[in-house]
């Protein structure tokens, strides 16, 4: 299981790392903003359509999760009549298993890939590398983590955390580049390099955004282009698809496709959108000769029917993480998981389990804006707070977090003083924070207490404050004609 | 437990457990879905659609134009002509086969630029030849299968005279769009391939030129794809 990582670090260690980098949390501010103000204008112009957009989604993807086996059944039957070869991934290992058997039986050594969480997820690249496969991360921002052998800070964004001269260091040091610290030239020498890649890589290796069930279609969004490029010129395709990714059939696309790149970056459409149904057509002469499904569950199944169901809905827009004061706070690395922030709390603690988690679930001030920004509807502090009483329940935490928790559960839960608290700010969360050091000089690190309010500002943690503080910083802006195009 | 080698029985018994039940259903009942959004481009005319889609392109800088069927070739040879777009030197151009094309006398026009090269027309019979030139080419000319006014975004499925690569690999990809053909959302084009038995090995949906923000948010365009990008809108 490689979704967390950094495990040898409590999340309070994690945190505290996390709060000393500058840069890291100016990134995270400006993305928070930037993403906030395009989705909010998009939203906006759609009126009540936009709710009803959300409301449909919802009834469409709790259908497919009601009749999941019907619709993961119909998508494989689909897509091995398109000619995709089949493999049945029930757990993480499965799936490494099949990869590597399509590169054995090919004698191929060499992949380029584009973004995938599901590949993170199971830790495909180590694998590969291990196994003595080459294997070239082709999106902008995750070949700039994997030249620095870092980890992604936000699911949409991922190298967020480096600035432009760190990048253009890592190139310069291992890609032999002589440029400018400058975004554009850094990004055309990616072109450059990465162009010969695609087009001499044995295998090509992707995720998929959707899986359209009725027709066993298997779809990618993309910004850069490198998707495309993975998808054309390669002779052998590997897509990773999730059990969760399944949709019904072509219109229900529609209706996601309205609400992704809408939530995620605040755009009508991505610059690319592909369908993809099987291998080359006969008389193609590019696109791969051989598209080989990995469909996996890896613990997605036991979300079904269950208290979390709602999870499986999640299309992975990273809408939660840009809204989320605490993501704003503790940045990307400070959760220790390949999905962080609001999302990514529900869906670690029930793909990894609570043993495995440490006190993420802890890493939430239960404020609830996420669930309202969350494009499909998931009530995710609900569940980040039934996961919180789960481990409770459990006994999972070591004992002395029982006791903080039962009272910041009860302190966030009591809106009276929660908002009298939010007024009166530091003085009076100083206070509260140093009413729990009673506990345990090691136990106050909890998130929404001390830790973090020694080094930042207590405001940002609330979205009341965050909506006030975002009016006046949009006023400043109109008053200083800043904003639009990033 | 051996890995790997796992069936389709394997995937879904866990599944269908975990919901309850033995075996997976034979049919289900799709329900009647209770909520339809109202979209931006709702009682919008033809010609509205038409605007929207060129004023939306400008938005995710894609230089459009409008033209008359009989002066399409003209228009394109008008872009091209300019050779490439940053130095004005000579350039070279990859276009689909479309009948639409020899019918309007484009090759023949391309040819005539003076500044061209090279017009290579995709050709099956050379196969991996074709992905050669687009990969070197300045321009790439592609015929849209339809537009999405709402987003802008044009409908570029493959087949044997249109590959994958002349809408990806040149510096620039110029898009002829029928100004009948455009719609006013994704689902309208949903909708027409929902009814075709088989989909095309790849339906790409385009909207401007290949981008990132991954360094600093700073938008750059021309990553992997295209750098610029132009609709001919054909009236
Ligand atoms: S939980 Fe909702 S807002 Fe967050 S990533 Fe998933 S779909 Fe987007």
């Amino acid at each position: 299981m490689s979704i967390l990582y950094n495990t040898d670090k409590t999340l309070r260690e994690r945190v505290s790392d996390c709060l000393e980098d500058d840069f890291k949390h100016n990134a995270i501010r400006t993305a928070q903003e930037v993403f906030y103000v395009k989705r909010g204008e998009l939203v906006e112009e759609m009126g009540d359509g936009w709710q009803q957009l959300r409301l449909h989604s919802m009834e469409v993807r709790n259908h497919v999760t009601e009749n999941l086996d019907y619709y993961v059944k119909q998508f494989a039957t689909n897509a091995e009549a398109n000619g995709c070869v089949m493999h049945y991934a029930p757990t993480g290992d499965d799936a490494l298993w099949e990869v590597l058997d399509i590169f054995e039986k090919h004698g191929a050594t060499y992949a380029v890939k584009s973004k995938s969480m599901m590949t993170e997820e199971v830790g495909l690249n180590e694998v590969l590398e291990n196994a003595g496969i080459k294997i070239t991360e082709t999106d902008c921002a995750e070949n700039i983590l994997q030249t620095a052998e870092s980890k992604p800070s936000h699911i949409v964004v991922p190298a967020l955390h480096f600035n432009r001269d760190a990048i253009a260091d890592i190139y310069r040091e291992k890609r032999g580049y002589t440029g400018s610290s400058v975004p554009e030239e850094i990004t055309h020498f990616l072109r450059k390099i990465l162009r010969d890649e695609f087009m001499e890589a044995e295998v090509g290796i992707r995720g998929c955004n959707f899986a359209v069930a009725s027709t066993g279609s298997v779809t990618l969004v993309t910004n850069e282009g490198n998707g495309r490029m993975v998808d054309s010129f390669p002779k052998v395709q590997i897509v990773f698809v999730g059990i969760d990714r399944i949709i019904p059939d072509l219109e229900a696309l529609d209706t996601m496709l309205a609400l992704l790149p809408r939530s995620a970056v605040g755009a009508k459409m991505t610059a690319y959108f592909s369908l993809d149904s099987g291998p080359r057509g006969a008389g193609e002469v590019d696109g791969p000769e051989e598209v080989h499904i990995i469909l996996m569950d890896n613990g997605r199944h036991t979300l079904a029917n269950s208290e979390f169901k709602d999870m499986l809905r999640c299309m992975r827009c990273g809408a939660c993480l840009n809204i989320c004061p605490v993501y704003r706070h503790i940045t990307g690395h400070g959760y220790g998981s390949i999905y962080p922030g609001p999302m990514g709390i529900v869906l670690t603690a029930g793909l990894a389990g609570y043993d495995q988690i440490d006190t993420m679930a802890f890493a939430c001030s239960l404020c609830g804006a996420c669930a309202e920004h969350c494009p499909v509807g998931i009530p995710i502090h609900d569940l980040i707070r039934q996961h919180r009483m789960n481990i409770v329940e459990q006994g999972k935490n070591h004992a002395v977090e029982v006791p903080i928790f039962k009272g910041l559960e009860l302190f966030w839960s009591n809106k009276p003083i929660y908002l009298a608290a939010m007024k009166a700010g530091r003085p009076v969360m100083k206070a509260i924070a140093r009413g729990e050091d009673a506990l345990d000089e090691n136990s106050v690190w909890i998130p929404v207490v001390k830790g973090w309010t020694s080094t930042r500002d207590f405001d940002v943690l609330s979205e009341t404050r965050f909506r006030t503080w975002f009016k006046e910083h949009k006023k400043e802006q109109a008053k200083n004609g800043k904003g639009g195009e990033q | 437990m051996a890995l790997g080698n796992k069936t389709l029985d394997d995937l879904l018994g866990p599944i269908s457990e975990q919901l309850g039940r033995k075996d997976v259903a034979v049919a289900i009942k799709v329900p009647e879905w209770e909520f339809k959004a109202q979209r931006v481009t709702d009682g919008l005319s033809a010609a509205q659609l038409v605007d929207l889609f060129e004023s939306e392109a400008a938005k995710i800088r894609v230089q459009a134009k409008r033209c008359a069927k009989a002066d399409l070739a003209k228009a394109i040879a008008e872009i091209v002509g300019a050779g490439e777009p940053e130095t004005g030197e000579a350039c070279t151009v990859v276009c689909a086969d479309e009948e639409a094309f020899a019918e309007a006398g484009l090759y023949d026009a391309l040819k005539a630029c003076d500044k061209v090269t090279d017009v290579h027309v995709w050709d099956e019979a050379v196969g991996d030849a074709n992905v050669q030139k687009a990969r070197y080419a300045t321009y790439g000319v592609t015929y849209a299968k339809a537009g999405i006014a709402e987003s802008a975004t044009i409908v570029q499925p493959t087949y044997p005279k249109c590959g994958r690569a002349i809408s990806l690999l040149p510096l620039v990809h110029i898009a002829v769009v029928d100004a009948a053909t455009i719609v006013p959302t994704m689902l309208e084009v949903m909708q027409s391939y929902a009814a075709d038995e088989k989909l095309p090995s790849q339906v790409c949906f385009i909207s401007g030129p290949s981008a990132t923000a991954d360094i600093e948010l700073v938008r750059v365009e021309g990553v992997h794809g295209p750098m610029y990008v132009h609709y001919v809108i054909v009236e």
